[in-house]
């Protein structure tokens, strides 16, 4: 039987059992509905926690042991020859150091090249960080560089990606501040400090100056509410105000593959250091939260596809069986035993196909019904999405293939009880 | 056309076995108009079942449109069903969810792989001749629920010839009709026969016999 006569005679039967049809074809829409929201929801919220926790798989932080025996245990301060040692561990592909700026540095007056309503007498305290250029390289705006600027140069400054979102939706509605307009090109803008200035009693320096720190791009390797300038400015900074540096904060481990951070976690213990799982750890445990959770919403989904497929295999037998007549009349014009499977499995296929169209446009509407809902009664949080549900290309496929292939299974059992009617003993 | 040689036809009945058709031996030439007689019970309709290839489960030597039907595999004999000989059945048996035209165009839906297979459209247009010859192409898109016993027999004929077959069997064709009826039935075949279609008729219709150029006795399994 050609595929062309097959879809005609199966449509014709779908169409004379519009009610039986009808429920088949809800029963797929229903499955596939619940599999694609959840799997939607699953994604969004996933991407959702990845821009609130931008953890990076390949990282490892290493701050200095908590309990330390001395460099000659191994241990001790993270100083140059331990970074060197950090960069030979198997499977580390860079070190980048970290040193957290000791000399106060203040903003008391707006940036400039950006609006800003900056309120009189508002200061704020600036926390600094050094890291290596390598470790934000891949972060700095077109034509910027990340270098210790000559004296009387603007120190070149990169900003977590996260704090403009935390500006807009709590430090500046919380101070009265002009938000940030989306899509405002940020980079080249001037912040005037004061080094050596503290807002804490007694906790400024001797001497004090003015100074420029330059944006020159935005990274999620940056901690949230620091701005990282080059290493070497943070050292200079510390000899020009007599701190003595005894090692770096931490020394942030790029490992070649995901796979091999646990190896080097464990021989950085083994050389007597930490390593700090904070940010990370909240990271992979909020994505494993969510990818158990939607695992499961995905799985009761499936659950539902499969008693989808039950409902068609029920309905599809009684209808065969009904029309054990009809088929043996069909086998009397010179259908075969294949040609009568494969018409019960092109109307299986049918309904699912036709099922899962639906399927999928019911979750997309109802995604958009929770994503309005969510707009109207969630407030303007940090990170809060513009939807919590993801649709690439695929899952549009997988709505109307799952659907379909469940009805094709629920079939399975009524084809063959099709194929198997006797026509001479059925027709007489 | 048809050659049927030692057929014996054996049915089991519980513990028991009863042979409804005995050795029976069947010739038929082409262009023929042929009834086969009998009183109820007598097997004839395991006779056109058997002749038709719709029952293969038989002893004996079936030569059909110079087909051997012991010879041709599950899928050769649904061609031979196909293609070679058209049924038409007391109860008329159309799909009653199909208007008249999509029944009459079923036969050419399932054309063998291998065989030239027409398109929808060219179907549907074979079908309404075929209605047209039968006096139906008004009703084409009519079920057959909103159709009379006639109307009904004369769709199934229709359905029958769209495939062109050289052998048309039917089994008490105006058994479920009128005296009108039944004569526009049996005029239509007397029509396939001058067009050259063998036909074979198992009735116990005198009407029928009585228009069929040779008649046959069905008893006891053997034809007399």
């Amino acid at each position: 039987m050609r595929l062309r006569s097959l879809v005609h005679l199966a449509s014709l039967n779908l169409r004379s059992d519009l009610r039986g049809t009808a429920v088949n074809t809800v029963a797929a829409c229903v499955g596939a509905a619940a599999l694609v929201f959840f799997v939607a929801l699953g994604m969004g919220v996933g991407q959702a926690a990845r821009l609130m926790f931008p953890g990076d798989a390949r990282l490892v932080e290493v701050v200095p042991g908590a309990v330390s025996l001395g460099a000659a245990l191994g241990g001790g301060a993270l100083d140059d020859a331990a970074v060197a040692r950090l960069r030979e561990l198997p499977g580390v592909d860079g070190a980048w150091r970290r040193l957290a700026l000791r000399v106060p540095i203040a903003a008391s007056r707006a940036p400039e090249g950006v609006r800003m309503n900056w309120p009189t007498g508002f200061t704020v305290q600036v926390p600094v960080v050094g890291v290596d250029a390598g470790l934000v390289a891949t972060d700095l705006a077109p034509g910027r560089k990340f270098d210790d600027p000559p004296s009387g140069e603007a120190i070149p400054v990169l900003a977590s990606r996260r704090l403009l979102e935390v500006y807009n939706k709590t430090i500046a509605p919380a101070w009265n501040l002009r938000r940030l307009p989306p899509g405002l090109d940020l980079m080249g803008l001037q912040i005037p400090v004061q080094v050596g200035f503290s807002i804490i009693p007694l906790k400024t320096e001797d001497r004090v100056y003015d100074a420029r720190l330059a944006l020159a791009g935005l990274s999620d390797r940056v901690p949230l509410y620091s701005l990282a300038v080059p290493v070497e400015t943070v050292r200079r900074l510390h000899k020009e105000f007599g701190k003595a540096d005894t090692g770096y904060s931490s020394v942030i481990l790029e490992a070649r593959r995901p796979d091999d951070v646990p190896g080097i976690a464990a021989a950085v213990r083994r050389m007597g250091f930490a390593v700090d799982e904070g940010e990370r750890a909240i990271a992979e445990r909020v994505g494993l939260a969510i990818t158990v959770t939607a695992g499961a919403l995905a799985l009761l989904a499936l659950l539902m596809t499969g008693l989808a497929a039950l409902a068609i295999a029920q309905s599809l037998s009684a209808s065969v069986r009904a029309r054990t007549r009809d088929i043996a009349i069909l086998q009397s014009l010179g259908a075969t035993a294949g040609d009568v499977r494969a018409l019960v499995l092109a109307e299986a296929g049918l309904v699912g196909i036709a099922g899962g169209i639906l399927g999928v446009g019911v979750a997309w509407l109802a995604a958009r019904g929770v994503d309005a809902a969510a707009l109207g009664l969630l407030p303007d949080f940090p990170f809060r999405p513009t939807t919590f549900f993801l649709f690439p290309a695929w899952i549009f496929a997988l709505g109307v293939g799952v659907s379909a292939a469940a009805a094709l299974l629920g079939a399975l059992a009524p084809a063959a009880l099709a194929a198997r009617v006797d026509p001479a003993r059925a027709i007489s | 056309m048809i050659s049927l040689r030692h057929i014996t036809k054996r049915f089991h009945d519980g513990e028991r076995e009863v042979a409804v058709l005995r050795d029976l031996d069947l010739d038929v030439a082409a262009g023929g108009f042929t009834a086969v007689v009998g009183p109820s019970g007598s097997g004839k309709s395991t006779l056109l079942y058997v002749a038709g290839g719709l029952d293969a489960d038989f002893d004996g030597e079936a030569v059909v449109a110079g087909k051997d039907l012991r010879a041709l595999s599950t899928r050769e004999r649904a061609a031979f069903r196909n293609g070679s000989v058209g049924f038409v059945f007391q109860s008329f048996n159309l799909l009653p969810t199909l208007p008249a035209v999509e029944n009459a165009m079923l036969p050419g839906l399932f054309v063998p792989r291998g065989s030239p297979a027409p398109s929808i459209g060219q179907l549907r247009g074979r079908a309404l001749e075929a209605l047209d010859r039968v006096g139906l192409a008004d009703k084409a898109s009519r079920l057959p629920g909103r159709l009379s016993g006639g109307e009904r027999q004369r769709v199934a004929i229709a359905r029958a010839l769209l495939s062109r077959p050289a052998v048309l069997l039917a089994d008490e064709p105006t058994g479920n009709l009128d005296a009108v009826s039944g004569e526009a039935v049996i005029q239509l075949f007397s029509g396939m026969v001058r067009d050259g279609v063998t036909v074979l008729v198992v009735t116990h219709e005198e009407r029928v016999s009585a228009a069929a150029g040779r008649v046959l006795h069905l008893e006891d399994g053997r034809l007399r």
